[in-house]
């Protein structure tokens, strides 16, 4: 009897442990096969300007490089999607995927012989070394006001000031199209806010980027009761508490996956969502995570796209 | 000396310089697996430092630390399992088993929750944590597991351990649910084995436990031996019965959760390297020891190798390869064990 105990128990465990190795996420980077490690040599001396091989370490430093009609040899890509963000992936067909960011194929690195590598502060500014074995590196710090100022640096590392100046421009021309759409919409004083449906959690995006600087700077929307203090990315909230912000529209990002679905669904199904302002003035717009928490050049510019197209209708 | 002993003594040596051969194949094929395909021969080249300033990055900066990572792990995997399946008489003993991987896993939970300040020391700060967290476990274990008048009872040693596995499990899942999502990707990628160590001063955390624990059990095998008889006889041979087993304990929780620190959570190795190796070699510990680590190696360096190849561009962690091919082997062994 004992012994069939153990055999039961073990099994179980044994199945435990199988089940738990399947459903973990694995994150590992993608190693893809190299070119042939005989690739022409390059001096190590940096080319200077729109010629030189980038590999860019950061999606969005990358995203600000396709702003300036510059396409690097090299990316990592989305840690969500594990590929290039599917806003961009068309631009970005040769371009050499280098795995997720948190754990860069550095080897596949190394086969591109990059001229030049970019980094972004927050996710490598510690392996900066190791990277510069490879070429000579920029380090990008994206808290560091908006992403304006990182496409401006970008641009005068690869001699396209121009560009970015007439990116930003068309860019502030376009936002001031919007938001004057968006007040014809939703009239005088409207708070918003931005809301995202996990399969695990319900959350509010906050003042920071992605969401932050879009919607209550660049368009100058007021934040909903409360968002204004969330000074970080986002916050998790529970359902409860939604009536409390008193948002006259509300920004939905539903996760990729049947689950997130579902949950938006029975949210959607729940009376106390139905009693928000927001829904009954209809003003929920639904907004895909890509472009939207893509806090590049691009990004930002397709969100804006997209705003456009909303509240033209 | 007699017949058997040289007879016996001559198979350990084939034994041991074939699994020699095989290790060494193993981790030259895994040297030679990466983004960028160097020849064996490249890598040979390299090795001896004649390969070009490129080959020499990849080899010593990208993959050697890795590579040495998993052939500690695995050594000090095998050993720990080793160590307990003659501690406890119980060929199901195995430090994913008994909890001891659960108790790491607790460790390092707690400490990307608390401690998120000492991250800048993380690989040498981290076996510490795991090391704690296992002891707690195993602490737990033998209180638990302990009979006033039968001492210490194998088979509640294994049931009390599978249950304190899963508590421990469910207070790592709460906290990790608690945490943001880049750490929680971190651990979760951890807890299913993936080698996250690849730069040396993750070597260096690591090697100081298994060079001085590793040949600490090798010179302990006669103590072993007489544990595996019993308490009463091991008692009436002379042999210090608790306190050994005390020390012989510590050993294989330390070696299990430093390892496992370093490679994540895999299991299994614990398990198959000590029975493939008594069914190689025959149980006396001496020879059985130095061949369970060597298996554990070619088990653990072969599976990361697969895991890192075969499934391009999606690498997956070594522990859900070990888990594959080992649980099979699991239930062999069950449907075997009378």
């Amino acid at each position: 009897m004992k012994k069939l105990m153990i055999t039961a128990m073990s099994i179980l465990s044994l199945l435990t442990v199988a089940a738990c190795g399947q459903s973990a996420p694995q994150q590992s980077a993608p190693a893809q096969n190299a070119p042939a490690a005989s690739a022409p040599a390059t001096t190590k001396t940096p080319k200077s300007g729109a010629d030189q091989k980038i590999a860019s370490m950061s999606i969005h430093l990358t995203n600000n490089l396709l702003a300036l009609g510059i396409t690097p040899v090299g990316s990592v890509i989305g840690g969500d999607v594990k590929a290039f963000l599917p806003h961009v992936a068309d631009r970005l067909k040769d371009t050499k995927p280098l795995g997720v960011v948190t754990d860069p194929d550095m080897e596949a690195v190394l086969a591109l012989k990059p001229d030049v590598i970019y980094l972004d502060e927050a996710y490598s500014g510690k392996d900066v070394a190791k990277f510069e074995k490879i070429a000579p590196t920029h380090v990008f710090n994206l808290d560091e006001g908006t992403w304006r100022d990182t496409l401006k640096k970008t641009g005068a590392l690869v001699k396209r000031e121009a560009e970015a100046e007439t990116f930003i421009a068309d860019y502030e021309e376009q936002t001031k199209r919007v938001k004057g759409l968006i007040h014809d919409k939703l009239g005088d004083g409207a708070k918003v806010m931005a809301i995202r449906v996990t399969a695990k959690e319900l959350r509010v995006f906050g003042m920071k980027r992605p969401m932050g600087p879009i919607l209550f700077e660049d368009l100058g929307l007021q934040p909903a009761n409360g968002v204004e203090k969330i000074d970080k990315a986002y916050a998790v909230i529970s359902q409860e508490v939604l009536p409390d912000f008193d948002a006259d529209a509300i920004f939905v990002v539903v996760n990729a996956g049947d689950e997130a679905k579902k949950v938006y669904d029975q949210l959607q199904a729940n009376p106390l969502w139905q009693g928000l302002t927001a829904v009954k003035k209809n003003q929920i717009y639904i907004i895909g995570a890509q472009p939207w928490l893509d806090y590049s050049a691009i990004g930002n510019k397709m969100a804006m796209d997209e705003a456009e197209a909303f509240f033209k209708k | 000396m007699n017949q058997q002993e040289i007879a016996r003594k001559k198979r350990v040596m084939h034994v041991g310089i074939w699994l020699i051969l095989i290790c060494v194949c193993v981790i030259l094929y895994s040297l030679h697996t990466g983004s960028i395909r160097l020849s064996p021969y490249e890598v040979l080249r390299t090795l001896v430092g004649l390969g070009s300033e490129d080959d020499s990055l990849v080899l010593f900066e990208y993959r050697l630390p890795r590579i040495v990572i998993t052939i500690l792990a695995g050594m000090g995997l095998g050993i720990s399992g080793a160590i307990l399946q003659g501690l406890y008489r119980n060929s199901l003993a195995d430090p994913g088993v008994l909890g001891l991987h659960a108790g790491a896993a607790f460790g390092l939970v707690v400490f990307v929750s608390f401690f998120r300040s000492l991250e800048g020391m993380i690989s040498l700060v981290l076996p510490l944590f795991t090391f704690a967290g296992a002891v707690l476990v195993a602490v737990l274990i033998v209180l638990l597991a302990y009979d006033r008048h039968k001492g210490v009872l194998p088979i509640r040693l294994i049931l009390v351990g599978i249950a304190l596995a899963a508590g421990f499990s469910a207070i790592t899942l709460f906290l990790s649910l608690r945490l943001d999502e880049g750490t929680y990707a971190f651990a979760a990628r951890w807890l299913a084995g993936n080698v996250w160590g690849r730069e040396w001063a993750n070597v260096l955390a690591l090697l100081p436990w298994i060079v001085l624990l590793v040949p600490y059990t090798w010179l302990q095998s006669k103590v072993l031996d007489a544990l595996m008889l019993g308490d009463e006889v091991a008692t009436g041979i002379g042999a210090p019965v608790q306190r050994k087993r005390f020390l012989l304990m510590g050993t294989a929780v330390a070696l299990a959760s430093v390892s496992v620190s370093m490679a994540g959570g895999v299991g299994f190795i614990g398990l198959a390297a000590p029975h493939l190796a008594r069914r190689l070699v025959g149980p006396l510990h001496q020879y059985m020891l130095p061949i369970a680590g060597m298996i554990g190696v070619v088990i653990l360096v072969a599976a990361d190798t697969i895991g890192r190849s075969i499934f391009q561009p999606n690498a997956i962690p070594a522990g859900v390869v070990v888990a594959a091919v080992g649980a099979p082997y699991f239930l062999y062994l069950l449907a075997k064990t009378k």
